[in-house]
């Protein structure tokens, strides 16, 4: 006897998950407790068990589909067995339409499942109508009747788009407003300015779908979901705030202009800006060692070393790969180890251990190149702090007898985990680069 | 400054500071209302039906100018007009008169009759809703915290909101001799104890034509004197020059692009495209326009703000001052009597907390002149200069049956606009009797945004004049 795996539904308000991998494929022999699949909420993922035995007949979803809950995800029987009946997107519930003893080990899983969704509400209408809390404070508030409605949610739960499909056909539309809305793609919008709240064609308001030309779902890539989560987890579980600073860059943009020179005449290492700022970074950091660190919850991890993370732009989305023992590294070789870990990111070659957030003890990311005069980067966690690289302004700087000169400045912004590193220091920190780059000596080059 | 002390304590009190208590006992109103026009006694009428409670000043007769010396009295002598109009032309239907006699002291006792009839009407509504009437000129004393103090009499008043309903008066310009012509006014017009030979009307407007109508029924040798090009700004201007046909077959004249510049007792003079013309009338009557009454009664104690002389007010008749409401001529937007009156509605489910706006796309407006002519919604010029596409549907009122029955010599118009695309009532315009009573299911299409179709589903009355709106509806060709 064949039997549903369905799609487990994690606490109340999760609507549907997204299936990380399948364990399993189609096919495989299966036994009571194996990890069939992984899924995830927008919180936490977990892993479904086989209920039952016997083989994975059919898959119904692949990785990284979006499954809402208590659907069907795939069957398993014995070969040859129909699925069909199983294929989401059947009305009928096997575990009502077929009352035979075969299948009472599922259905006492998948009840018991059931039974913990507490959608249905007030104890008088569950069991008789399945509506999300929101749908119906929707349907109470625009009076729709939710006992006629038919859900499209799983097994025909009522869910808020089923409330405003039925406004959208039975809202007091004016005559006028009904046409304009069917041939126009509008729908009514939460006002009714006309007879008794009527909605008039005034009030129509595009409707969702009238976009549905002009934009595409795209499921979230694992590059994207893992940035996703990292920045998101960083913004929520530290305390991180930013300061702003300016360093005089002559010195730097001297040496820049020097090397250009050099390279004319043969020299073969292209040293840029960003080099020497790291360079000085790391110069900086082993005088802050507070700021080269892990903040690990309850303990600090202080490094001896510089494992320098930067930011690079791929088109795969954003990375940071780590140069580690870079504090090791002369500026040439700096230069050139921070290249080629840009372009082994750019082309996917990067070890993905150097990825790893733990990876580097302090991370640089430069958008001087795009203009960007201040910014808030985000913190690699656990790392402590990241320093933000800005565009070069000029800025008027006194001179003598009421005259200004104006000076190159490259701005400098610093995040830090006030958990971990206080303002003073930080400050501090911050000073020390403006220090490094003031104080930049060409010859290091 | 007035104490303000709880029930509970109240109650506690020892007996004699209890009664003095309740003789310093001022009400609070939940709605103050100035002036008992359309707009003012609807308001009271709705608030009480609601259940609130409200204070009316009005130191004249209750239903305002409309009541008194406006809308009602008018149409009682053009109904008199209407009587003598048919019996003069009865031969046309089978009837022969002979000594038909406009008898003005009883046409004016009868109006003065059924003015009063209405008039006590009003008082009845406004004691059956419980709405406390004070027959004395009010005066704002301040708006305070929420709370607006109004003076009337030796009486201060206090309540939460006020609504402002003082209506217009009329305008008269100024017109060399004017003043010492002893000229009427619609008021004044309404009093007269002869019919008059000869009478100028100044003033081509809705005024003035219905009295040109009810003088030239009476006998009256009417000429009327217009400063822009065509009389009846604003209305269908096919409409307007069948009217001005019928009009002139009766015998008034009419002097457009003209200016009044000196007036006599028995005599005006007029510019008219650089020619300057004598024109003897036995009386002049002034319909130039009216104006809103925003002074004398302490308005800008409030700090209302006014627009050219109106008060403004948003969809709700708010008026910048949250707790202060307009509503009537004195916003200056129709200046008609059920626009007054439903802008106080809404004033009133505003104050209520009911959800409800004005919307003026459907106000219906008529001209009670014979024949009549009554219009909802756009002109096709108005359409047109909306940037609307519209389709236009004429058709003689005679394509109802009705109307062929009831009407010799006259054919009668009906223009219906409807949208180009989904074929909506935009605008109904219609002359002849009765346009009066039909153009309301004019507006209810236009306030519902009826399309033609569901025009189509409905069953009109046969034979009625209605019926023409039918008959127009199916020209449309979809």
């Amino acid at each position: 006897m064949a039997i549903p795996v369905i799609m487990p539904k994690q606490g109340q308000s999760v609507e549907s998950c997204i299936l990380t991998c399948w364990n399993k494929k189609k096919g495989d022999p299966v036994r009571k407790g194996d990890i069939l699949f992984s899924y995830e909420t927008d919180k936490a993922s977990f892993e479904a068990e086989a209920e039952a035995e016997g083989t994975l007949l059919e898959t119904f979803f692949a990785d990284g589909d979006e499954i809402a809950v208590l659907t069907n995800v795939a069957v398993i029987g014995l070969p040859g067995e129909s699925i069909d009946e199983y294929r989401p997107g059947k009305t009928a519930s096997p575990s009502k339409t077929e009352p035979e003893k075969g299948k009472s080990e599922m259905a006492a899983t998948s009840g018991e499942d059931i039974k913990t969704v507490p959608e249905t509400g007030s104890p008088a209408e569950s069991g008789i109508i399945k509506i999300s809390p929101r749908a119906r404070k929707i349907a109470a508030e625009k009076g729709v009747p939710i006992a006629s409605l038919k859900g499209s949610g799983s097994e025909g739960r009522i869910v808020e788009k089923d409330i405003h499909q039925y406004l959208l056909h039975h809202s007091r539309l004016t005559p006028l407003a009904a046409s304009a809305a069917n041939r126009e793609g509008l729908t009514a919008g939460n006002t009714g300015t006309g007879l008794a709240g009527s909605v008039t064609a005034g009030d129509l308001v595009i409707a969702t779908g009238g976009y549905a030309e002009s934009y595409t779902d795209q499921p979230l890539t694992n590059v994207r979901r893992i940035i996703a989560r990292a920045m998101h987890a960083s913004l929520q579980n530290s305390a991180q705030l930013t300061h702003h600073m300016g360093a005089d860059v002559s010195r730097l943009q001297a040496a820049r202009k020097k090397i250009k020179e050099m390279q004319e005449k043969g020299y073969p290492h292209n040293i840029t800006l960003n080099d020497m700022v790291c360079y000085a970074v790391i110069r900086a950091l082993l005088k802050h060692p507070a700021a080269n660190a892990h903040f690990l919850g309850e303990s600090i991890r202080y490094f001896s070393s510089v494992h320098l993370g930067m930011a690079v732009d791929t088109d795969r989305g954003l990375m940071v790969p780590a140069l580690r023992n870079a504090s090791a590294l002369s500026l040439v070789e700096l230069s050139l180890e921070l290249k080629k870990l840009a372009d082994q990111c750019r082309n996917s070659s990067i070890n993905p251990d150097l990825l790893a957030p733990a990876s580097a003890t302090f991370t640089v990311s430069n958008l001087g190149n795009y203009g960007v005069e201040m910014f808030t980067p985000v913190i690699n966690l656990p790392q402590v702090a990241i320093l933000g690289v800005n565009t070069i302004t000029y800025r008027p700087r006194p001179l003598k007898e009421f005259s200004v000169e104006f000076v190159p400045y490259i701005g400098l912004s610093l995040t830090y985990d006030h958990r971990a590193i206080d303002g003073g220091p930080a400050t501090k920190f911050l000073a020390e680069i403006r220090n490094e780059i003031e104080n930049f000596k060409e010859n290091t080059a | 400054m007035r104490l303000r002390i709880s029930k509970k304590i109240q109650h506690n009190l020892p007996h004699h500071l209890k009664s003095k208590l309740k003789k310093n006992k001022q009400p609070m109103y939940d709605i103050g209302i100035i002036g008992g026009g359309p707009a003012g006694y609807v308001a009271a009428e709705r608030a009480g039906q609601q259940g609130l409670s409200v204070i009316l000043f009005e130191s004249k007769a209750l239903g305002g100018v409309c009541l008194n010396e406006g809308c009602i009295p008018t149409k009682t002598l053009l109904f008199s007009a209407k009587i003598l109009d048919y019996a003069s032309h009865g031969a046309q239907y089978g009837i022969r008169t002979t000594g038909t006699v406009a008898d003005l002291p009883f046409m004016m006792s009868r109006k003065d009759k059924v003015v009063r009839k209405l008039v006590a009407a009003v008082e009845h509504k406004m004691k059956h809703n419980k709405v406390v009437v004070v027959k004395a000129a009010a005066s704002i004393l301040e708006n305070n915290k929420g709370v607006v103090t109004i003076q009337a009499g030796d009486k201060k008043v206090e309540c939460r909101n006020l609504l402002i309903c003082t209506g217009s008066e009329t305008a008269v310009p100024p017109v060399k001799g004017l003043n010492e012509s002893g000229y009427l006014t619609s008021r004044e017009a309404l009093q007269i104890t002869e019919i008059p030979a000869s009478m100028a009307i100044v003033g081509g407007g809705v005024i003035g034509l219905e009295f040109a109508s009810l003088f030239s029924s009476l006998g009256t040798k009417v000429t009327v004197i217009e400063m822009m090009s065509e009389i009846l700004p604003g209305m269908d201007s096919e409409i307007i020059q069948l009217l001005r046909k019928e009009f002139s077959k009766r015998g008034i004249e009419f002097h457009l692009n003209a200016r009044v510049t000196e007036a006599t007792e028995k005599k005006i003079v007029v510019e008219k495209e650089g020619q300057r013309l004598e024109i003897n009338a036995d009386r002049i009557l002034i319909s130039t326009g009216r104006k809103p009454v925003t002074t004398g009664f302490g308005l800008e104690k409030l700090g209302v703000e006014l627009v050219k002389g109106c008060i403004k007010i948003d969809e709700h008749c708010r008026t910048n001052i949250p707790n202060i409401y307009a509503a009537g001529d004195v916003t200056g937007f129709s200046m008609l009597a059920h626009t007054a009156s439903r802008e106080g509605e809404v004033a009133v489910n505003h104050i209520a907390g009911k959800p409800d706006r004005m919307r003026y796309k459907a106000i219906p407006g008529v001209v009670y002149t014979n024949p009549e002519l009554a219009v909802a919604g756009l002109t096709e010029e108005e359409a047109r200069n909306k940037g609307i596409e519209v389709e236009v549907q004429k058709l003689p009122m005679t394509y109802a049956g009705r109307f062929v029955a009831e009407n010799e010599m006259f054919q009668g118009l009906c223009k219906i606009i409807v949208g180009k695309k989904y074929h909506e009532v935009l605008g109904v315009h219609m002359i002849g009797n009765p346009a009066s009573e039909m153009i309301f299911g004019a507006a209810m299409a236009i306030e519902a945004q009826l399309t033609i179709n569901e025009l189509k589903e409905i069953v009109f009355p046969h034979p009625t004049v209605s019926e023409i709106l039918k008959e127009g509806v199916y020209m449309f060709k979809v």
